[in-house]
């Protein structure tokens, strides 16, 4: 016996009229605005505005008082009716405008494992003279915070997408929505960025012994270590990483040295897909995913055998992602247009 | 599901000032609303606001309900009905307190603020007083900026929200006063609900029975205001015609009902010239409308002129209402009109009042003629001991011959039932009339206010070859009310009874001046009804208004302002100018036929260009040299000039 949550049966089927209704509207869109570049700038044609529910009452309301003001002749409820209808028309302007003129700017996305929600990130900048209010990015059910611009300001909105299968997950519509000033209206701006992040296999849970690690010479090292050894300083050149610079030497002198390491490659370890016992290739990217990771965790150096390509064993954070980049479009399509990683 | 009744704070920076728009919009029915509903109101809003800044949970659902129902039973309870602005505003303060208790999330507030905003409304509908429209501004202003912290983000502050919305308030305010100009108004209401049952009727009563109450209330209240197209005519001349009184049970004087006017008056011949006036009546609650004797011509809607040539109106003067009329001081009405035997302006019943009766047809038969007659009955109460108080003593079952032989005092009721009764004795046909007599001219506004006090009764007789003929037999008493009106205060009695027992002049000024105001702002705002509206229409030049041609011009002038305030918010959105030196380098690379690509440096694109026939290698190296040197130097308006002269050169080259 399953314990389901009685619902209230709906009297007519309008979710799939809706949904495909929403769907028509979104490829209007698309078609009118065409796809949008990664930094654009809103123009009053594309952005939208419909009355809210609150809206809809309050013009209710303003109707009611308007009969009863004609009914009593009374000349003072009818400056209030008035009053509060010019509010609602100015509150549409003012709402409209609370969004033309921004700038929206995708300023990237970080790769994620599945099941991770990847988040993108929005910039918003206020270019002009007035504050712009309650801003807020969405797709879908899915919200940003809501935000406000001051004068120059510029914020990053983050937008979190769930995910569930490696690959890409994919962004290829937006909007930026406002309620300002009364909430009577909303108004909003769909963006055609299609955007795309990548998403990295997710780490296998409970994954066989990795393959053991070799050194150089290809003798088997049992006590791997994840310490590489000081072999001494040399003057510091440009690119040195700062976590190799001796600050305690500098400290002393006032010149710059690098520590010089030995050690490096020494041990590294070979993750072969073929090699992974496993007839799922889902399964065996998990698992592979999950060896790098480790591997990256104790800083030791790996390289990655797969169908169609070869990492040499190294370490950083550029092989690491190669390497799961690879593994998250094995076999893969790529995204219709260029997706920015 | 059950939802979560306690709270999180989350309320506090918004509900402050919902709970203030709400107690600034209750304050105008605090008066009139039973006090534990205003008490319960302060008590859920102190209790509401302990809760959230305490993280209390808000009473429980079913405590809730027994409260609503309490509440309800006790408005039922204290008005008897709930129709109406008293038990509506009663209701919606209810209601407001009880919403408290049970809002939890920012956008519940919006039911409250609805709330304040019906308040305001139900304010206006029960007084318009000049305060009455900054009241509703202000109102709206903090209704509104409630509003904007509903939804206010964490770093907006309390200033941010109230400009904004008095900005906001700004922009409509042109819109809301072409509304209120162009918005054609309704001659008359689709339905008739009385806005305020618990408002007593004031003005004029329907019947008059002298000696019944034995004090009339003459109370300063205003009647009616009268504004002349030319000159006042003579306080003489200032009879204000209401009601006309016809039948006499002995005790008390009825006239026709409103609902048998048959809209057609007594024949009148006309003499002199007219004038032309314009009236703004308070409300009375009552059909009765006053106009200068006799009127010819008048434009209130809904207003027929009866048999006897009064003027009232079908439905009540529930709202305080403005028309122009025209009337002839010198005329003659139905002089034409047959007398009858049994003529009812002629009837008595035989057993009331048989002294004067008969002391009448003694009178008659010494007279020499119908004229003498009347005359020698207002010599009478001019030379023998009459005497004109507020206060007379109350008159038994006989009260005419009461008031004619014993008491002798009495006010303009008791000398017209009196002197009318003598008429119909001795065979004349006579009648009385009731409504008002003079009027205080305010020189500030150059109007007549007529009051309360201003009431007066007094006789019609019909007389041949001049037809129905005025007598003022209080007049005969003390000619001097009739000649300077009520502000010559003759009587002790009445000046104490206005309120002004020791006026000083500068108070009585200060009156005046309050009243010339308040007369405007009923002229011109609350009385601002179909025909003010017709004549503003024709002297802003519509030829012929009429509804449609009123809401084409509304539109147009929405549409403008709209458009207007449009272009404001543009301006304000503007971006900050671009840089001058950016702009001019710009202009230069476009004289040139070349844009810089993105990305490309001054120095790479000055070598590029460098190659090109229209310009020359000193032009492109020594510009871009002065651009690179206004832009990104140290502050320097000579760089800008140099770049500015150096470009117009090679544009002009």
């Amino acid at each position: 016996m399953s314990s389901t949550t009685w619902q209230f049966p709906r009297l007519l089927p309008v979710g799939p009229f809706k949904r495909a209704a929403a769907r028509r509207v979104e490829r209007w869109a698309r078609k009118r605005q065409g796809t949008d570049r990664l930094i654009t700038e809103l123009e009053s044609r594309r952005v939208y505005i419909l009355p809210t529910g609150v809206g809809l009452i309050f013009a209710l309301m303003t109707f009611a008082m308007l009969l009863g003001s004609m009914n009593y002749n009374n000349n003072l409820s009818f400056v209030l009716t008035f009053l509060l209808s010019s509010l609602g028309l100015i509150s549409m302007h003012q709402c409209q405008r609370n969004l033309v003129g921004l700038e929206i700017a995708f300023s990237g996305v970080d790769a994620v494992f599945a099941g991770q929600g990847a988040t993108f990130k929005i910039a918003i900048t206020n270019h002009s003279r007035s504050y712009r209010y309650n801003l807020q990015i969405y797709r879908d059910s899915l919200t940003s915070d809501i935000q406000d611009l001051a004068p120059g300001e510029s914020k990053v909105f983050l937008l979190e997408l769930p995910t569930a299968a490696r690959g890409y997950v994919r962004l290829p519509r937006f909007g930026l929505r406002t309620l300002f000033p009364f909430e009577l209206f909303r108004s909003w701006a769909w963006l055609h960025m299609d955007l795309a992040g990548l998403v990295y296999p997710h780490p296998a849970d409970s994954p066989p012994e990795p393959p053991p690690t070799q050194t150089a010479h290809g003798h088997r090292q049992h006590d791997a270590r994840g310490e590489e050894d000081f072999a001494g300083l040399r003057n510091f050149h440009k690119g040195d990483s700062p976590r190799h610079v001796a600050w305690k030497a500098f400290a002393r002198s006032g010149e710059m040295y690098s520590k010089q390491f030995s050690g490096a490659d020494t041990s590294s370890q070979w993750f072969d897909f073929d090699y992974v016992d496993d007839a799922d290739t889902e399964k065996r990217l998990a698992i592979l995913t999950r060896w790098i990771l480790d591997a990256d965790r104790a800083r030791q150096d790996y390289g990655l055998r797969i169908p169609g390509a070869q990492f040499n064993p190294a370490h950083g954070d550029a092989h690491f992602h190669g390497c799961l980049r690879y593994l998250a479009t094995f076999e893969l399509t790529e995204p219709d247009t260029d997706a920015p990683a | 599901m059950r939802r979560p009744s306690g709270t999180d704070g989350s309320l506090l920076p918004s509900l402050p000032w919902t709970l203030f728009a709400l107690g600034f919009s209750v304050l105008p029915h605090i008066p009139f609303i039973p006090v534990w509903i205003s008490a319960a109101l302060l008590i859920c809003a102190t209790g509401r606001l302990y809760i959230e800044r305490r993280r209390r949970r808000l009473p429980p659902a079913s405590l809730r309900v027994v409260l609503a129902l309490m509440c309800f039973i006790g408005v039922l309870a204290t008005y008897q009905n709930i129709t109406g602005v008293g038990p509506g505003s009663a209701l919606l303060v209810v209601m407001a307190a009880l919403k408290l208790m049970e809002t939890r999330k920012r956008r519940d507030q919006f039911v409250l603020l609805f709330i304040s905003i019906f308040l305001i409304m139900a304010s206006l509908l029960r007084d318009q007083y000049i305060w009455s429209l900054p009241f509703l501004l202000v109102g709206v202003l903090i209704t509104m900026t409630a509003w904007l912290r509903m939804s206010a983000g964490a770093t907006i502050g309390i200033r941010r929200s109230f400009a904004t919305g008095s900005r906001l308030l700004l922009y409509a305010a042109p819109i809301t006063l072409a509304m209120w100009v162009f918005f054609p108004r309704l001659a008359s209401p689709f339905w008739s609900v009385p806005i305020d049952t618990s408002r007593a009727q004031s003005g004029l009563s329907d019947t008059m029975s002298p000696g019944d109450i034995s004090s009339l209330s003459l109370s300063n209240a205003v009647a009616f205001r009268v504004d002349f197209a030319g000159d006042v005519p003579a306080p003489p001349d200032l009879y204000w015609r209401g009601l006309v009184l016809h039948r006499f049970n002995g005790r008390t004087w009825t006239g026709n009902e409103v609902s048998i006017s048959t809209g057609i008056g007594s024949p009148v011949e006309y003499l002199g010239g007219p004038v032309r006036y314009q009236i703004t009546l308070e409300p009375t609650s009552r059909h009765w409308v006053y106009a200068l004797d006799i009127p010819y011509e008048w434009s209130l809607d809904q207003t027929i002129m009866g048999r006897q040539n009064q003027l009232a109106r079908r439905r009540p003067i529930d709202q305080r209402m403005s028309f122009s009329a025209t009337s002839y001081l010198d005329y003659r009405l139905d002089v034409n009109r047959e007398i009858r035997v049994n003529d009812y302006y002629r009837s008595l019943p035989e057993n009331s009042n048989t002294e004067t009766q008969k002391f009448a047809k003694k009178m008659h038969a010494e007279a020499t003629s119908d004229a003498n007659y009347i005359n020698n009955v207002l010599k009478m109460f001019h030379e023998q001991e009459y005497y004109y108080t507020l206060d007379p003593p109350a008159l038994g079952s006989n009260p005419v011959d009461r008031f004619l032989f014993r008491t002798r005092q009495g006010f303009c009721e008791h000398y017209a039932s009196a002197f009318a009764v003598l008429m119909r004795a001795a065979g004349i046909p006579s009648r009385i009339v009731l409504g008002y007599q003079g009027g205080e001219l305010n020189s500030l506004g150059g109007y007549l206010i007529v009051r309360q006090s201003d009431a007066h009764a007094w006789n019609e007789v019909w007389l041949p070859n001049r037809g129905w003929t005025r007598v003022d037999p209080t007049g005969a008493v003390a000619p001097e009310r009739i000649s300077s009106g009520i502000a010559g205060a003759m009587f002790g009695d009445i000046g104490a009874s206005w309120g002004l027992s020791s006026p000083s002049m500068l108070l009585h000024q200060l009156t005046l001046t309050w009243d010339a105001i308040n007369a405007k702002w009923n002229e011109w705002v609350l009385g601002y009804g179909p025909e003010n509206q017709n004549r503003l229409m024709k002297w802003l030049g519509m030829g012929d208004p009429d509804w449609q041609k009123m809401i084409l011009t509304l539109l147009g002038i929405v549409a403008i302002i709209i458009a207007a305030i449009s272009f404001l918010l543009i301006y304000r959105n503007r971006p900050p100018p671009k840089d001058e030196a950016a702009v001019l380098y710009q202009k230069f690379a476009s004289r040139v036929g070349i844009q810089p690509v993105t990305g490309e440096t001054p120095y790479v694109f000055a070598s590029r260009i460098r190659n090109e026939d229209n310009v020359s290698v000193d032009d492109s190296d020594r510009v871009t040299e002065l651009y690179l040197d206004a832009r990104y130097g140290p502050p320097n308006p000579d760089a800008l000039r140099a770049l500015r002269e150096s470009v117009r050169a090679y544009s002009s080259a």
